[in-house]
């Protein structure tokens, strides 16, 4: 009975009972690993959506149809130069260059490296990111410098009643 | 010293980790949704993994 109010009544090793600093806010070698615990959840977590779109990729694949939308009128655009606009949906930019007096190529100008947006640099024939100084090939839309390392998804148009309208985007060949 | 193997095997779960979800999101965006998928299991299975370990360093304490 002499010691009664001397003892701890339970084990102690929690926050708040700070009486006893010891064991406080230690990051052990338990601790660290109950986080490396909980990384691999989040990580697990944050999978689930991307796994998640792939699937509904893989079920509506089949190469979807937009309806066509008219990017610019052939007059309104020389060749050697661009445009921008947007497909297919409002926020998703694009950009037309117009290379001869018949062709014409198209990209979602979206740089592959951090999505900063490309542009048509008219006199060096090429188009640049001016983010990291990615470069990409005009013709096929593959990259050719810098860090991006995925071609620039390429938009397909057509030539009708003298204005330029843009199909559909183009899958990767797998 | 305790045993650190499960303690590396936990660094490990969380290097693959790292590699799996870097993978997971090109491959999306090559449009390779099956290996898109792959790799979304890879790091699923990862985390009953982790918790198989630490319960069992724990039991062994
Ligand atoms: S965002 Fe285009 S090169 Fe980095």
């Amino acid at each position: 009975m002499t010691h009664k109010n001397n003892k701890i009544p339970f084990n102690e090793d929690n926050y708040t009972h700070n009486i006893n600093r010891n064991n406080e806010r230690k990051l052990d070698r338990r601790g660290f690993m109950k986080t490396l615990v909980g990384a691999a959840g989040v990580f697990a977590v944050s999978s689930l959506p991307w796994g998640g779109v792939a699937a509904k990729e893989l079920m509506g694949l089949g190469n979807k149809e937009y309806p066509h939308k008219k990017i610019v009128d052939i007059k309104s655009i020389p060749v050697g130069h661009s445009v921008d606009f947007k497909f297919p949906g409002e926020h998703d930019d694009a950009i037309l260059i117009r290379l001869t007096e018949t062709k014409y190529v198209a990209y979602q100008n979206a740089c592959t490296h951090l999505r900063c947006p490309v542009f048509w640099e008219k006199e060096k024939g090429e188009m640049l990111c001016p983010c990291h100084h990615g470069k990409f090939d005009v013709e096929t839309g593959a990259p050719t410098a810098g860090p991006p390392r995925r071609p620039l998804p390429e938009i397909e148009v057509i030539v009708e009643k003298d204005a330029v309208y843009a199909v559909k985007v183009k899958r990767y060949e797998v | 010293m305790k045993c650190n193997f499960n303690f590396a095997a936990l660094l490990v779960i969380l290097m693959l980790n790292i590699v799996f979800t870097q993978k997971m999101v090109h491959q999306y965006y090559f449009e390779n949704y099956v290996t898109a998928m792959i790799y979304c299991v890879l790091n699923l299975v990862l985390f009953p993994v982790a918790i198989l370990i630490y319960k069992q360093d724990q039991k062994k304490a």
